[in-house]
């Protein structure tokens, strides 16, 4: 009687389980998308609403999705967001669909974060990956499988002081120059007891992309730092540096006027070129912006930044994080809005080298069109994609010291050697 | 008894200290997951792992309860005794499918619940051969259900990267207590193979002694029994003897007495050897009775009271009411007036064969038929049941064919041939007896 009793009990009240767990299934009918994105610019740039355009994207997504809710946690600024990104995914919170910094990407390609967006893509009559330029498309590849998209980029250009060129009898470069012309430029401006210098902060690096080299293999297996182009580079920036006499130059030099050229990120020239923000900052001088001067064996191209989008690889709303990643990477009018938002340019051809959409941000530039669409395609077809892999940092850093020490004792070509098969073990082992 | 107690005490222990193991690993991975965010470190620890862990509960949630499942079916099978032997090699297999399920959940981390499992089962298991199928997989789980081991294969976060996020001092506390931990758990279960092992052993010992004990007793039944049977023969020996002594001793002396007087007195008075001869005669009538009485009395009891007829169809009755058999039977023969002996022997003969049909033959039907031509009766016995497969001639049938050679009869069996259209199809008994037939002499 008693068992009887029990069993019926344990009946009901599984019963009651599964019923409450199908109401909960059926009254919760509203799909939520998170997607994690910071507050404030990447590219350090000051910029009015950050969220504005992706407020309009989720309203507009919301609107073809119904049933669908797009959340996202506002607030976190664009410096913590790494730290953000990795405790959510430690916890196992993290978004369906998140902005991807593109320090962090390798890290987040290699840790399995990310979903592979191959299929997807493949799947998509209405995805086409030429509408995109090549470097930005492959930013978001790691070993020849996508795994982001990009949202927007920033490449590296020149800034130069025209106020000190000026004073100089100097004409502005144009956007076709040459190492040489860049080293004869610095060397009439330097002038040390004036406190007066060519460049600021043009690493070899820099000099490196311009020369049409790259420092790894794709697949990072293999150091070119030996080869010839690197070792131009190297000696290049090495010359630059010789004319300052010893002294280094620092960023305050270049903000008082007293330095002719500085790379920059394409992003500042935006920022601050326009009314009122060009009276806040590098408001001594007069200045514009040109492409990296062109190695001996390289063009007038410079490193490429991209932000990107990833889809979370545990997301259990795939193809709506998909729909949405799609809709601010690829959609053409999201992308021209981000052009009023933020400062970048943006990863589609179609919109970056649009005359009407140039002209209208150059609305406020009292000066000539740095920028034609023209060279805006050079730049960023060119672009470079520097190879990131799981031994980046530690590699950089052994090249680093190889060069300082190759600096110290004159080894030249034959050091370099010893280095980039020193190098290459590492790289094979780790 | 005392070792079983033992045994169980020792088996609760392993479970209670590998719950705690499996607390402390999830534990310390969910906090440490938890400190780490709290600290910053979240991007640091990533980089130094280069893999996304796994849900923050999903490794306590998973890894306890596939224990308690696990220890659900391990108390399960105690309190409910199985017997039926696919379901205990079910359960055996269902106790190390969870098994993997928990070192699996548990990022290989651990793999000594395989000792718990082992020790559960070897103890449960009395197949020998299955036992030592269920000790392999487990010892391979045990000693390759390691991280170190399956790091290459797996994508799961190593332990020490989750410890590293401690100070030394820290560390040092949780890998001694892990160690400690896991070293108790091989000691328990080393300890727990002792001491099933002894305690088979003992058990052993005392089974073998029982079953000496058993044989002694069975010798002894059997020369009872032997005692028993010269004993019973010794008595009716005597009793015969006694018979023999009272009735025709006792007969045979008076008629040679009387006989002798009648001699005596043939040629003196002819008249009075004749009355002493006349009572000679009437003595050894008087004894061919007392014989024929003491005869009697070892007839079967039925016969005694009714007809061969009667007696027979009583018997057939009789088997009917108590085996449930279908017994047919077929009295063609007419009116029977045989003679005692051979009355006995046909009823011998038909309780003979319906016993052994039923008996060795294990048959449901059972046909019985007597018929006679001229001076012949015959008996034919047949059954549907398995017949015999080697035909040797055992106490009941010599003892048939020996009744039957003193009458001067025929006894032939054998295996009915299959496919019989009567349905008969094991063994058939059939007799032939001459009767002497002197009724009414």
């Amino acid at each position: 009687m008693k068992k009887w009793f029990v069993k019926r009990n344990v009946v009901a009240l599984l019963t009651l389980m599964l019923c409450l767990c199908l109401a909960g299934c059926v009254g919760n009918q509203e799909t939520v998308l998170t997607i994690g994105v910071y507050s404030g610019s990447y590219w350090n740039t000051p910029n009015g609403n950050c969220y504005q355009i992706l407020d309009d994207v989720i309203t507009l997504f919301e609107e073809s999705h119904p049933g669908v809710k797009v959340e996202y946690v506002s607030g976190i600024p664009a410096n913590d967001y790494s730290e953000w990104l990795a405790e959510q995914i430690m916890k196992g919170t993290e978004p369906d669909l998140y902005f991807v910094l593109p320090e962090d990407f390798d890290l987040l390609v290699s840790s399995g974060a990310l979903a592979q967006l191959d299929e997807w893509i493949a799947g998509d009559p209405a995805f086409d990956t030429s509408a995109y330029y090549e470097p930005c498309l492959r930013s978001g590849q790691s070993k020849g499988r996508q795994y982001a998209l990009p949202h927007e980029s920033v490449p590296t250009i020149m800034f130069v002081n025209k106020t000190l060129l000026e004073a100089n009898g100097i004409d502005m470069p144009d956007n076709s120059w040459t190492w040489e012309d860049f080293y004869n430029i610095c060397e009439r401006i330097t002038n040390v007891s004036l406190h007066q210098y060519g460049v600021y902060g043009y690493s070899w690096l820099d000099a490196m992309y311009s020369n049409g080299a790259s420092l790894f293999s794709e697949d990072g297996r293999s150091c070119y730092l030996a080869e010839e182009n690197v070792l131009q580079a190297i000696q290049f920036t090495k010359r630059l540096g010789e004319l300052n006499g010893g002294y280094s130059v620092t960023v305050r030099d270049f903000d008082v006027g007293r330095v002719a050229f500085r790379p920059l990120l394409y992003s500042e020239y935006r920022a601050y070129q326009p009314y009122p923000w060009r009276v806040k900052k590098y408001s001594a001088f007069q200045w514009d912006c040109v492409s990296m001067p062109a190695g001996p064996s390289g063009s007038n191209i410079s490193e490429l930044h991209t932000m990107m989008l990833g889809i979370s690889s545990r997301t259990r709303h795939e193809e709506l994080a998909w729909e949405l990643c799609k809709l601010l990477s690829i959609d053409e009018n999201v992308q021209r809005e981000l052009y009023t938002h933020s400062h970048g340019i943006s990863p589609l051809p179609a919109v970056a080298e649009d005359p009407e959409l140039l002209l209208q941000i150059h609305h406020d530039i009292p000066e000539e069109i740095g920028f034609s669409p023209d060279m805006i395609h050079r730049i960023m077809s060119n672009a470079v994609v520097a190879p990131r892999f799981d031994a980046y940092s530690q590699a950089m850093i052994m090249v680093e010291s190889a060069i300082q020490e190759a600096a110290g004792n004159q080894l030249g070509q034959s050091g370099m050697l010893i280095a980039q098969s020193e190098i290459n073990i590492f790289l094979n082992k780790s | 008894m005392k070792t079983e107690r033992n045994l169980t005490s020792i088996a609760a222990a392993m479970f209670a200290l590998n719950f705690s193991i499996l607390a402390f690993y999830s534990l310390i991975c969910v906090t440490t997951t938890f400190r780490i965010c709290d600290t910053l470190g979240a991007h640091d620890f990533l980089t130094s792992v280069r893999q996304i862990p796994r849900y923050p509960w999903q490794m306590p949630v998973q890894t306890l309860s596939l224990f308690a499942l696990l220890c659900t079916v391990s108390f399960f099978k105690i309190f409910r005794p199985i017997e039926h032997f696919p379901l205990r090699v079910v359960i055996c297999v269902t106790e190390i499918a969870l098994c993997a399920g928990i070192i699996v959940s548990l990022n290989f981390y651990y793999s000594g619940v395989a000792l718990l499992v082992l020790a559960d089962l070897v103890h449960y298991l009395r197949s020998n051969r299955m036992r030592l199928c269920f000790i392999l997989i487990l010892s391979l789980m045990f000693a390759f259900g390691r991280y170190e081991i399956v790091e290459q294969f797996t994508r799961c976060i190593a332990f020490s990267a989750y410890l590293s996020y401690y100070n030394p001092i820290a560390q040092s506390c949780f890998t001694s207590l892990e160690s400690l931990m896991v070293c108790l758990n091989i000691l328990l279960f080393v300890l727990y193979m002792i001491l099933l092992f002894t305690g088979q052993k003992e058990e052993n010992a005392r089974i073998r002694k029982l079953n000496e004990q058993l044989n002694q007793a069975n010798d002894q039944l059997r020369d009872y029994a032997v005692n028993m049977e010269r004993m019973t023969q010794m008595r009716e020996r005597n009793r015969l003897a006694r018979e023999i002594h009272d009735t025709l001793g006792h007969t045979l002396t008076g008629i040679i007495m009387g006989a002798d007087a009648g001699l005596a007195l043939f040629d003196v008075a002819p008249e009075e050897s004749k009355k002493r001869i006349q009572v000679v005669a009437q003595s050894a009538r008087d004894g061919l009775t007392d014989v024929r009485r003491s005869i009697k009395a070892l007839r079967p009891d039925a016969l005694e009271h009714s007809s061969l007829a009667q007696a027979l169809e009583g018997l057939v009755e009789n088997f009917r009411l108590t085996t449930s058999a279908q017994i047919a039977y077929y009295q063609e023969a007419g009116e029977l007036n045989l003679d005692v002996d051979e009355e006995d022997a046909l009823y011998r003969v038909v309780q003979e064969g319906l016993t052994n049909a039923v008996r060795h033959g294990r048959a449901d039907r059972i046909s019985i038929r007597v018929t006679r031509t001229g001076d012949l009766v015959t008996v034919s016995i047949r059954d549907n049941g398995i017949g015999c497969g080697t035909l040797v001639e055992g106490f009941g049938l010599r003892h048939m064919r020996e009744r039957l050679d003193m009458l001067g009869g025929t006894l032939s069996y054998g295996n009915l041939e299959q496919g019989a259209q009567d349905g008969y199809t094991g063994f058939f008994i059939t007799v032939g007896l001459p009767i002497r037939n002197r009724k009414g002499e």
